[in-house]
């Protein structure tokens, strides 16, 4: 909006110009502060990390260790418990915003077609975006508790079989995935319903002109128009599952046995727990090349797309 | 097209289902705080129990006996703290994007690329700097190292920074440039321009820019885990000391989440217009 309305372009080089070197320079000591944060708080232990990743550090056995190549690499590579966490990790990631995607959307075009009460849908719709996985997450247990939970009792009320949520192999997992989706479908239905009521109204009311059906209204015009939305919420909802730590941590602490080990539990274990950093660090260096990969390839085409549109409107 | 006479019960239906997803939603923080005023012999009982006397001692115990309010005083530093810093960094970093495209754009990607970062991949080598920092007079003068608030204030910092400057870089495109070229033709240095006719614009964007990373700090459990032990702990790691030998206190932890949990409720409910915007790094502005 802003863009279109600024000063032509001869006027701004009037201003510009005497000083254009000056220009320059006060752009990048403007970012100076936040670059260092960056550089030095970020940057400098992922490389830290990298150095530990080719070391032995064992630190129950002392100090970081010497220089031992790819060793850690070869161990990772060949470690089933590795292979089972990145398992569970893209199971959970899977189902999890599959089910967050579809309800998400769902729910949109529900509260989208309500005449009355939007604004007070929407504010208990945040509610558990303003809570921490941690501490609500904690609070589900309560809720599983297979003698004194709610879910249970409910379940047991209409006749339903009562499972041990956390504790069954099979199930726990599922747990896991409910609380997630109960944590995270508000915002996919949110910004879902966002895009909707950002869509122009012409092109639907030339369609109902035509006579065209629901179904084809949907196909032809409302998912083509909403897709760079959906798939931002799609991106931003895969970037976090991958990483999923909190709601494991309290509800499950990856078990039982190892079934709901994410990536970062695993790696958080082997770290924290039994003290293999070099192991570790390994693991976690390629994490973190996996998810720069995603977000170059994923996430940046999109942003690229959404700010571009933002300066032309 | 809709039928006149199927609309009536189209909208029945529609608000059934809504009533339905938000109890679904509401539930399960409503029976936290219900929880937290039920007497000790209501709460750990089969079936569970939908009537009893309300009672505050549940919240006596989580702040008398567990010295919850010392997870509280912790986090409020912590995170005010780091959003300070965020807010002034981000802030003049956005500014300089949002005007003079430092970068060209791949600059600001590379910001929020560590945004993506898996945070135990920075809080392994963290562990381990913080560990030796904190042995040293530097580290334990300026409260840096393992369970001291510096390391929380420079992980929450540097995990919210990325975050803030994208977002505050929607705000500042959002305000006109001609102020600042008249400003600007009137002579006005840049920093002063900045100061005087910017900021008061950006003013909204940055506090909700604020309230957001204040809400992440507030929340933010793994560091929190890892990086202390007591002395610096957050509240959600403080709800976890209700963890005792006889079993998790339900009562306590409903009281201490629902403490912890509330200004956050408060805060989010204010901001409701910018929710949107916020979580989506200010690409939809909803």
């Amino acid at each position: 909006m802003s863009q279109s309305l600024s000063v032509p372009a001869s006027q701004e080089r009037g201003a510009a110009s005497p000083t254009a070197m000056s220009d320059r320079w006060f752009s990048i000591l403007l970012i100076v502060p936040a670059m260092l944060v960056i550089l030095v708080f970020a940057l400098l232990p992922l490389a830290y990390a990298l150095d530990v990743s080719f070391r032995f550090a064992d630190l129950t056995r002392g100090r970081i260790g010497d220089f031992v190549g790819l060793d850690n690499y070869r161990a990772v590579l060949h470690d089933r418990a590795f292979w089972s966490s990145v398992g569970v990790t893209l199971k959970f990631t899977l189902t999890a915003v599959t089910l967050e995607m579809v309800l998400g959307i769902a729910i949109a075009f529900l509260i989208h077609g309500a005449t009355a009460g939007k604004g007070i849908i929407r504010s208990l719709m945040i509610l558990p975006l303003a809570t921490s996985a941690a501490v609500t997450g904690l609070f589900w247990r309560y809720l599983y508790d297979t003698q004194f939970g709610l879910i249970n009792h409910f379940l047991g009320l209409v006749g339903l079989p009562e499972p041990n949520w956390l504790g069954d192999y099979t199930i726990a997992l599922w747990s896991v995935i409910l609380f997630d989706v109960w944590q995270w479908t508000p915002f996919v239905a949110l910004i879902a319903l966002a895009g909707l009521q950002a869509l122009p109204k012409e092109p639907f009311e030339a369609a109902e002109l035509d006579g065209a059906s629901t179904f084809r209204v949907l196909r032809t015009l409302t998912f083509p128009m909403l897709k760079p939305v959906l798939f931002l919420v799609l991106v931003l909802r895969t970037i976090d599952s991958v990483r999923l730590y909190d709601a494991v941590a309290v509800l499950t602490r990856g078990g039982p046995g190892t079934v709901t080990e994410t990536m970062t539990f695993y790696l958080y274990r082997t770290g924290l727990k039994l003290f293999r950093m070099d192991y570790a660090s390994t693991m976690a260096i390629f994490f973190l090349y996996a998810m720069l990969v995603a977000s170059l390839f994923a996430l940046r085409p999109l942003l690229t797309q959404f700010s571009s549109r933002a300066s032309e409107g | 097209m809709l039928q006149r006479e199927s609309s009536f019960a189209k909208e029945a239906l529609r608000y059934g289902l809504i009533v339905l997803v938000l109890g679904f939603i509401v539930f399960p923080i409503a029976w936290m705080i219900i929880t937290s005023f039920k007497p000790a012999d209501a709460i750990m009982v089969s079936p569970p129990r939908f009537l009893f006397t309300p009672t505050l001692e549940n919240y006596v115990h989580a702040i008398y006996d567990k010295n919850f309010l010392f997870y509280i005083k912790n986090t409020l530093f912590i995170s005010v703290a780091s959003t300070i810093i965020v807010v002034v960094t981000g802030s003049l970093a956005a500014y300089s994007f949002a005007r003079y495209n430092v970068g060209d754009g791949h600059l600001l990607f590379f910001i929020l690329s560590t945004k993506m970062f898996p945070a135990i991949a920075v809080i392994l080598p963290y562990f381990l700097i913080f560990r030796e920092v904190g042995k040293t007079g530097i580290g334990s003068f300026l409260g840096i190292g393992l369970d001291r608030p510096g390391a929380l204030i420079i992980s929450y910092t540097v995990f919210n920074l990325p975050f803030a400057i994208w977002l505050l870089v929607s705000f500042f495109q959002d305000i006109p440039r001609e102020l600042e070229h008249s400003a600007r033709l009137d002579g006005l240095p840049r920093l002063k321009v900045l100061a005087k006719v910017v900021c008061p614009l950006a003013a909204p964007g940055i506090a909700v820019t604020g309230v957001f990373t204040l809400i992440f700090s507030w929340n933010e459990f793994l560091f929190a885990y890892i990086l202390t032990r007591k002395a610096a702990s957050t509240v959600t790691v403080g709800v976890e000391s209700f963890f005792t030998l006889q079993g998790i206190l339900w009562g306590p932890v409903a009281a201490a989440a629902t403490i912890s949990v509330l200004p956050m409720l408060v805060f989010v409910l204010a901001m409701q217009r910018y929710m949107v915007r916020g979580l989506t790094f200010g690409a939809v502005r909803g």
